[in-house]
């Protein structure tokens, strides 16, 4: 069922996700088509998540923005970020100088090659933001020493956000999210969640209209169509429905990128998952063992990519 | 009491399967066939046919089957019998230098259209090859079935233009010249016959036909496509009931075989102890003329009338395994509609999962066509009619419990 729905203002807009967004065009969506999209997802009654452009949108956008409920999702380049309910930082250019506020919700975006500065960043935000999701941004190309190099990371990070989350400092996805779950929690994009482009069309998530815009879901004036909408959901994902690693995003687009469907992730994404996941173990272990914390025992696997155990099924 | 059992496949389920797309060129243009980019110009090189085959063997840890069935596809295979044979030989030879333990655990094998099967070169293969050969030549029927679809090439169809029907030449009778010598070196061979729309009214003569000329297994399918008119499936249970009752009254069942009938068919199934896929796409291997490689022949793209090829890999770069995923934990239920879930005779309702994934809304390989719904029904109803009533003949003859005893226990229909 949709719950959520992303509208994306511009096509310039910040990406916050896996996808890049290499267009340099500012296509603003137009006031007829946002102020549509508002009206569908009051009716739908889904919660709005806008992303916004870099640059000052016109003041009847702001009008029409303000007339609903919403969050809104600011790259740290952006000309005003002090109403962002998410900012997003493409790369560590823009971290170190950074104004870090206090309780506020941060998405950072890298590349494999600068992972190995998630401890430091992790330290030094730890006390002052409530939330820090990373996202590797390219993790379909992760290679098996990559594997090796993110355990490693994950391992630094474990007393640390064992040590913070006793004192209810920073949720950092990759690893606080999974102590907390008890189900899968994922992204969900065409299942409770969908977005509306500038060209006032649906997509399952701006990955897929930065991709190939040609495919997109249905538009505003002839309402949703999604074909083969059963495939969006966890139960028909026959890898991720036996699989434990709960706060994997389960990219619906990676998944078509790298497997060609939708609904089966790739190898690369369900080791990272499960290395995250086992060092969240390590985590509740921790929080169990030196605070006597009640968390939930997240049991020891001997797998780190599901697709393996398929026979066990 | 001797009965006629389905003649297993050569390490069915075992054997790791590698096609080679040898050729997309065939003499002839059937008209139900499902390759519809045909061509005389996408021939395999030896140059890529050497590379395909060090590639996997040198990867023989992607490749753990005990047993490999070395399949050779078309268009038709024969054309390319120079090619084949150097194939086969440098299999050979790189299977025993490298002491490979598929050495002593190997098949090639063809399906062919049968027209060049007398010829030296492919005579002199076969001679060669004997002990590790399957050849199966797809035959229809009777004449006029046969050359209702399969009809030679002409130069004006390369060019798109299609002739009239007066004008279209059948194959039949150079197929069938064939027959005795190819059952003489293959006594227990099957044939694959197709049915699709245009066929159903001559299903009956056709098996009892191919039964004349001393074929004893016929394997017969109607096509996956959706090419299905009103009132098919009636007309398909009579012509299986007809048959039926022919093959019953004649005792043909004794020492011959025909594929609509199963036993195992037409119950319901379970999602959990019998969920698993009908077909083996992503555990086999294609290889075309440019060294690219598909999770069967039918995701290449001259197989595809709707969709992008789904290509795994190449010779030069090995094969993504994510690319093979799907396949590999595709199961029955999540292909399948809920109608297809609930569906009291889904035992034995096959599908291609290359046809799905072109016939599918989305580019997927996770929607099963639907299409031959009403063809599967009709089969099964025909098919509760010959078991009732040859059980019945078995009991007033006495002799039903010897024929239980000695009938096969699984299926082993073969459906591409």
């Amino acid at each position: 069922m949709l719950k959520y729905i992303v509208i994306e203002l511009c096509d310039t807009s910040t990406s916050y996700c896996h996808y890049s967004n290499y267009c340099d065009t500012p296509e603003l969506i137009s006031i007829d088509n946002l102020k549509a999209a508002i009206l569908f997802a009051m009716k739908q009654n889904l919660n709005i998540q806008f992303v916004y452009p870099d640059y000052n949108l016109p003041k009847e956008y702001h009008e029409a923005i303000n007339s609903i409920d919403h969050v809104k999702i600011k790259s740290s380049n952006a000309s005003n970020i002090s109403d962002a309910d998410i900012i997003v930082h493409n790369g560590l250019n823009t971290i170190t100088d950074f104004n870090w506020t206090k309780g506020s919700v941060h998405v950072l975006r890298i590349s494999k090659a600068d992972m190995g500065n998630i401890p430091e960043l992790v330290d030094k935000t730890k006390d002052i933001i409530a939330r820090l999701n990373i996202v590797i941004t390219d993790i379909d190309r992760f290679t098996e020493s990559d594997f090796v190099d993110y355990k490693n990371i994950l391992q630094k990070l474990e007393n640390p956000i064992a040590d913070s989350l006793t004192k209810n400092n920073i949720l950092l996805n990759l690893l606080t999210d999974r102590i907390i779950l008890d189900k899968m929690n994922n992204c969900n994009a065409g299942y409770e969640t969908i977005c509306v482009a500038p060209n006032g069309k649906f997509y399952v998530c701006p990955a897929f209209y930065h991709d190939t815009p040609k495919k997109s879901c249905g538009d505003l004036a002839n309402g949703l169509n999604i074909k083969n909408p059963q495939l969006y959901r966890l139960d028909h994902a026959p890898i991720c429905r036996h699989c434990d690693a709960y706060q994997c995003k389960r990219c619906v687009w990676l998944n078509n990128k790298t497997t060609f469907e939708i609904n089966t992730p790739s190898h690369e994404q369900c080791v990272t998952a499960h290395l995250e996941r086992n060092s969240s173990r390590h985590i509740a272990e921790i929080l169990k063992n030196k605070y006597s914390a009640d968390v939930q025992t997240i049991k020891d696997i001997d797998y780190l990519d599901p697709f393996d155990k398929r026979e066990e099924w | 009491m001797e009965t006629k059992e389905s003649a297993k496949v050569w390490m069915d389920g075992v054997a790791k399967n590698i096609t080679f797309i040898v050729t997309k060129d065939c003499q002839l243009a059937c008209k139900y066939c499902y390759l519809v980019g045909k061509n005389t110009k996408e021939r395999m090189s030896w140059d890529v046919a050497q590379k395909a085959i060090d590639y996997i063997l040198d990867n023989s840890v992607d490749f753990q089957e005990t047993s490999v069935i070395w399949d050779f596809i078309g268009g038709e295979p024969f054309l390319e019998i120079d090619l084949i044979d150097k194939i086969c030989d440098y299999i050979k030879t790189e299977l025993f230098k490298r002491d490979h333990p598929w050495f002593n655990s190997y098949r090639f094998s063809f399906s062919t259209n049968g027209i060049n099967y007398d010829s030296e070169k492919v005579q002199r293969f076969i001679k060669k090859n004997q002990e590790h050969l399957s050849i199966g030549i797809t035959i229809d029927g009777t004449k006029q079935k046969h050359d209702l679809n399969r009809i030679w090439k002409t130069k004006d169809m390369e060019m798109g233009i299609q002739p009239k029907a007066g004008d279209e030449k059948g194959s039949y009778d150079d197929v069938v010249r064939n027959i005795p010598l190819w059952l003489s070196q293959f006594p227990n061979a099957g044939t694959k016959v197709t049915i699709s729309s245009a066929d159903i009214p001559y299903i009956k003569e056709s098996v009892l036909h191919l039964y004349s000329l001393g074929i004893h297994e016929v394997n017969i399918n109607c096509v996956f496509e959706d090419v299905w008119n009103e009132g098919d499936d009636v007309l398909f249970e009579n012509q299986l009931t007809e048959l039926a009752d022919a093959i019953i009254d004649g005792e043909y069942y004794r020492d011959f075989d025909c594929s609509f009938y199963s036993e195992h068919i037409g119950k319901p199934m379970d999602c959990i102890t019998q969920n698993q896929n009908w077909c083996g796409a992503g555990r086999m291997l294609a290889i075309d003329a440019a060294g690219t490689f598909y999770p069967c022949t039918r995701f290449a793209q001259y197989s595809l009338r709707n969709k992008k090829a789904w290509i795994i890999g190449n010779i030069h770069d090995g094969i993504d395994k994510n690319k093979l995923r799907p396949f590999l934990t595709l199961d029955r239920c999540t292909q399948s509609t809920q109608e297809c879930i609930d569906c009291e005779v889904a035992d034995g309702c096959a599908w291609c999962q290359g046809e799905n994934y072109d016939a599918a809304d989305t580019p997927t390989v996770f929607q099963r066509s639907t299409a031959i719904c009403k063809m599967h029904k009709a089969r099964v109803r025909a098919n509760n009619y010959y078991w009732n009533k040859l059980y019945r003949k078995l009991e007033l003859e006495g002799i039903r419990e010897e024929f239980e005893a000695n009938k096969s226990k699984s299926n082993t229909e073969r459906i591409c």
